[in-house]
């Protein structure tokens, strides 16, 4: 009860922020996300309801639909995922340096930079220097691609910019515990900025080979502010090698 | 795109020694300095990128952004400046997975990186027996000014604040903010470096540092320290064309400051877009590699974990 009231008050104050802000305009007049955003939430621990465990902290997931905050999973897909819990230390597609994938990118403990352009808007990651580029020319998803990150073509809905992302293979996964898709995933964003230093993100991700029914997840990314703050560089494959030649991994 | 060609820098890199092995590519003039019009990039025989390098009517002006600055966004092509994809320097004769060609070094004048003994002597040692080291067979972004004439194209953005450059290969990217920001603290060394724009006028003046000491000038053993000071200057000429040149400082491993030129030629190709390029998705093939292009020295890594 509790929860939900806090739930309630974080709704209605997003509410009446986004009821109040306006978001500045680009050189080409679209609302302005440029910055250096990122999420607060462990998400890519696990993007369900989750108790701690070594090396994860405990979480409330970001799951708003089903109101369990739990992945409908097709039963075989459910028990894919508990596999891939326990083999979690070797399997995370992330763990092994690989592009981590669609909505994972953006809730990752790494910060992102937007930038816009006329035709497409391009958000880069800090880690092993991913980048997406997101086509609001009006142009149609790729026929026949398999892309690790998805084929994102998106457009303007009022102050709010709507991706839909399809093209994807089945080697991601949604966080560090397991949670999969197969290549049939199809994900549609959003994204509103409602005050000058938030980002409301929303994904409704679908692949009937693997849920029940479509699920959606929601969570803000925060602005950073402080002074110079860059994107660096986290080069996971490198650090890797570097590892495994001293023998630490 | 061929899911397993774009999986693997490797396979890439294989192919493209192969077909130089074949045919050494086209050699190309590096435009003269402060020359207008240049020549707009030659048609090279190994076939890179978008299909822009072919002779084509004059392109018109420039435009500008909104603040007034050349307006430089669109795809772009660098590739195959007298073979500086495979070595930087003057390369007159042909080895080892290298077509002979002149390379992009202006000065000197004999187109030859001004190394100290020692160092010339490392980079000889490099391409002989240490190819297993080189860098973006390890899937490594190639680092500034090498990664501005890679294999394949990149995209220019820019906004109020920053030009970006986003490559097809390796997915690598470079962020520059032109808004007059200093650089980031010493001791922190990056693959692409720290690089912070400013305007000369129609000129784009990079200023990098930063750097780390794991990339190469290319992919022939030429190499230089984490104390590499590099500018480079973005000079548009028209629509279609950039003069590009790089200035490259390292009193660690150089005798003298020299420089490198060529341009950028827009990728004209209608709807182009780039795609999806992995790298250690697919990198597994380490040793075959070595093996074909040469190497004395074990290969050091493993595949990655679950791949055995």
């Amino acid at each position: 009860m509790i929860r939900c009231l806090i739930l309630m008050t974080a709704l209605a104050g997003t509410l009446l922020a986004q009821a109040t802000y306006k978001a500045p305009r680009t050189w080409n007049n679209q609302p302005d996300l440029q910055g250096i955003w990122q999420a607060r939430t462990n998400a890519n621990d696990s993007v369900e309801p989750h108790t701690a465990v070594l090396g994860m902290s405990a979480g409330a997931g970001v799951i708003v639909d089903p109101p369990d905050g739990k992945i409908p999973y097709r039963p075989d897909a459910m028990a894919k995922r508990n596999a891939n819990f326990k083999n979690r230390a070797t399997a995370d597609p992330v763990g092994k340096c690989w592009m981590p994938g669609v909505p994972r990118m953006t809730y990752l403990p790494f910060p992102l930079q937007i930038f816009q352009s006329a035709n497409y808007i391009l958000v880069a990651s800090e880690f092993v220097h991913n980048y997406r580029t997101i086509y609001i020319n009006g142009t149609k998803h790729l026929p026949g691609v398999d892309f690790y990150n998805g084929d994102s073509r998106g457009r303007w809905e009022g102050d709010t910019l709507v991706v839909d992302v399809a093209g994807f293979n089945d080697q991601t996964w949604f966080d560090r515990s397991g949670n999969h898709h197969s290549d049939d995933l199809h994900v549609v964003e959003r994204y509103t900025r409602t005050a000058e230093d938030v980002l409301s993100y929303e994904a409704t991700i679908e692949d009937p080979k693997t849920f029940t029914r479509p699920w959606k997840i929601a969570l803000p990314l925060y602005l950073h502010k402080e002074p110079n703050f860059r994107l660096l560089e986290y080069e996971c494959h490198a650090y890797l090698e570097d590892a495994i030649k001293d023998g630490s991994k | 795109m061929n899911k397993w060609l774009a999986s693997s820098a490797l396979a890439v890199l294989a192919t493209v020694a192969l077909m130089v092995a074949q045919e050494p590519p086209a050699q190309q003039d590096p435009p003269k300095e402060g020359g207008k019009g240049g020549k707009g990039g030659k048609g090279g025989k190994g076939g890179f990128g978008g299909g822009a390098a072919k002779a084509k009517a004059p392109a018109g002006p420039f435009t500008r952004l909104p603040d007034g600055h050349p307006d430089m966004q669109g795809f772009w092509n660098a590739a195959n400046n007298g073979g500086a994809v495979f070595e930087v320097q003057n390369h007159p004769i042909a080895k080892r997975g290298v077509g002979a060609g002149k390379g992009a070094v202006v000065d000197p004048p004999d187109g030859f990186i001004p190394y100290q003994p020692w160092a010339k002597q490392k980079a000889a040692e490099l391409f002989e027996s240490h190819m297993d080291q080189e860098p973006e067979l390890h899937c490594f972004q190639s680092g500034v000014p090498h990664q501005n004439f890679v294999q394949f194209g990149f995209q220019i953005t820019q906004t109020a604040a920053h030009m970006v450059m986003a490559w097809e290969f390796m997915h690598s990217y470079r962020i520059i903010p032109t808004d007059g920001r200093p650089h980031i603290a010493e001791g922190i060394h990056l693959f692409q470096g720290d690089s912070v724009g400013h305007w000369e006028g129609d000129t784009l003046v990079v200023d990098t540092t930063n750097s780390n000491d794991k990339t190469w000038m290319d992919t022939s053993g030429n190499f230089k320290s984490d104390k590499v000071h590099v500018v480079e200057r973005l000079s548009p000429v028209d629509a279609n064309t950039i003069n590009y040149e790089a200035t490259i400082d390292d009193a660690t491993v150089y005798t003298r400051p020299w420089k490198i030129a060529y341009q950028f030629t827009k990728v004209l190709t209608p709807n182009y877009e780039q795609m999806e390029f992995g790298c250690i998705e697919g990198n597994q093939d380490v040793t075959h590699y070595t093996e074909d292009v040469g190497g004395k020295s074990k290969v050091v890594i493993k595949p990655p974990a679950g791949k055995e």
